[in-house]
């Protein structure tokens, strides 16, 4: 018996060096995951555990409602600034910058991005404050007569995830321009095209799946954002991740908890794939 | 030829200067006011090197250190060592198959499997602490141990496999003296890539630790919280001045792999 197990072992030895990382992912990512969305919807009374969906159904609810779409709104609208903003960056990088440049360029770009992003949004109090760096600069050059107050405001948020974001966006769009073949801007340019017509008919559509790529890597964690808000919004406002942390940290309620938190997967889902499809539908019409 | 790039040969990188100041003036400041003399106001008072003495004394940031440090070494062990395994196993089992498990930890949102990590160490009663944070970081740390390394090694050269093994080389000498070496630069490489996303991370932390083991993310979040002191520009400067450390070095090896990874 013991000699047969031996066997088994040596021959199946591959397999058994291999399989903790199997375990470990299901067991800490997949495990979990289902137990919250098995949470979501149980619930537990004197009668003991039952199934329910009524906790689903209480989210339908204006203050709840009014979460999510801020959170998808600023998701988006994140992502769409990012990857605007970015791709000329991510473009004069791939395209343009001399070799040399290029490889400063691109590790002043990393830096920020492997930055703990505590402290970049802790850097920003600087330039936002009272006595701040952007109020002393405008004041003394008798732009503004007051202060203006930029901290705790969505202004500070949206400002805050840009630049928290814009490496995210940039470096996939910068992958894929760097395997763009100039030559078809060359091309383009003999037969006659000009400068926006190269890029609307050349350059952008072959570089889409990047500007794609970058766009949901920008999209996807801002929907679940919950430290920028809360450290330069000064927690005026709920978002999804400010809500679910509340429920889990605070409140110390896991069944809501995990109900918010699926909910809040699904619309994400949801919306990431309509975006998906949205953007698939407009690559296909100016092609 | 030059000139019919058009309009964009000023603008462009006058643009990319205008973006890179953005990105670069909070931080500038930043480390410019953990020099500042005065604790309270943000106007410039002096020179001082008063925060850094303060956090040199300061037994909670050494503390927090040595957690995150614990953590990211930890994190780094368990996925290289299990992610490795996995990829080169993979081959000759079905467990290659199951590499596509791998790829999804990225696309969830963190939060999503924070929450459910929580939930998942409340149900057990297992203590949140380092062990538990380990567990949580290595799950993202395979996240990209195995898509690299995967990619990495359905590019070798097979026949070198081949031959040592027709050699009659074991495939344990096999493993030690063709695979490794050959993967070496791809392993270091998302080794410290491991390191410093384990070490930046903050979001798993928050829900994974129970608040027992602090690590440095954490220990500045708190401050941030409770009224930050020029103490936090000095922690915020070193962190600083590590990632650029760890950037440098990582952007030197992917330079001599060939630009894999972005």
């Amino acid at each position: 018996m013991v000699k047969r197990f031996r066997e088994i072992f040596q021959q199946e030895l591959p397999f058994f060096i291999g399989v903790p990382a199997l375990v470990w992912q299901v067991l800490f990512l997949y495990v979990p995951i289902c137990y919250l969305v098995f949470l979501s919807v149980t619930k537990v009374d004197v009668d003991g555990v039952a199934f329910t969906l009524g906790r689903y159904a209480e989210f339908f609810q204006v203050p709840y409602l009014r979460v999510l779409l801020r959170s998808l709104i600023l998701a988006t609208g994140n992502a769409v600034l990012c990857v605007s903003v970015g791709y000329p960056i991510a473009y004069y990088l791939a395209v343009r910058a001399h070799a040399r440049s290029k490889s400063l360029l691109l590790m002043l770009l990393m830096l920020p991005f492997w930055t703990n992003f505590l402290v970049q949004v802790y850097a920003w109090f600087f330039v936002f404050e009272r006595q701040g760096l952007l109020n002393t600069v405008l004041m003394r050059l008798h732009i503004i007569q007051e202060p203006l107050y930029i901290l705790n405001t969505t202004l500070a948020i949206w400002i805050i995830m840009l630049y928290c974001y814009l490496p995210f966006a940039i470096m996939p769009m910068y992958a894929i321009l760097e395997k763009f073949d100039v030559r078809l801007l060359e091309a383009s340019y003999d037969l006659g095209a000009r400068a926006w017509q190269t890029f609307l008919r050349i350059t952008l559509p072959l570089s889409m799946s990047g500007v794609m790529t970058g766009f949901f890597l920008v999209f996807i964690p801002s929907f679940g954002e919950f430290v920028i808000p809360g450290l330069a919004g000064g927690d005026k406002q709920m978002f999804v991740g400010s809500l679910i942390s509340h429920y889990f940290l605070t409140a110390g309620d896991e069944y809501t908890g995990a109900t918010f938190t699926c909910l809040g997967a699904l619309v994400l889902a949801t919306a990431a794939l309509t975006l998906r499809y949205c953007m698939n539908v407009m690559i296909k019409r100016v092609r | 030829m030059e000139n019919q790039y058009g309009i964009s040969r000023v603008t462009l990188p006058m643009y990319v200067a205008l973006v890179y100041a953005f990105l670069y003036i909070p931080i500038m400041v930043l480390v410019t006011f953990s020099f500042n003399e005065s604790a309270f106001s943000h106007a410039w008072k002096g020179f001082t090197t008063d925060w850094y003495v303060q956090l040199w004394e300061s037994t909670e940031v050494w503390d927090a250190l040595q957690n995150s440090f614990i953590v990211a070494l930890g994190t780094v062990s368990a996925s290289l060592t299990m992610g490795f395994l996995i990829v080169v196993c993979g081959s000759y089992t079905f467990l290659g198959r199951t590499l596509i498990l791998f790829y999804g930890s990225l696309a969830a949102p963190e939060i999503v499997t924070a929450v459910g990590l929580l939930s998942f160490f409340t149900l057990f009663n297992i203590p949140l602490g380092i062990i538990t944070l380990i567990a949580a970081h290595t799950v993202m740390g395979l996240g990209y141990v195995v898509p690299v390394l995967h990619s990495r090694f359905s590019e070798l050269d097979y026949n070198l496999i081949e031959a040592s093994l027709d050699l009659g080389a074991t495939r344990f000498q096999t493993f030690r003296s063709i695979v490794v070496p050959l993967m070496a630069p791809a392993l270091l490489s998302v080794g410290l890539l491991v390191f410093i996303v384990s070490w930046d991370d903050f979001i798993i932390s928050f829900f994974c630790s129970g608040g027992s083991a602090q690590t440095l993310p954490m220990y500045v979040f708190s401050m941030i919280r409770s009224g930050p002191t020029p103490v936090v520009n000095a922690i915020s400067t070193l962190l600083l001045f590590i990632t650029g450390i760890c950037v440098t070095t990582f952007l030197s090896f992917r330079t001599r792999m060939g630009g894999m990874l972005w």
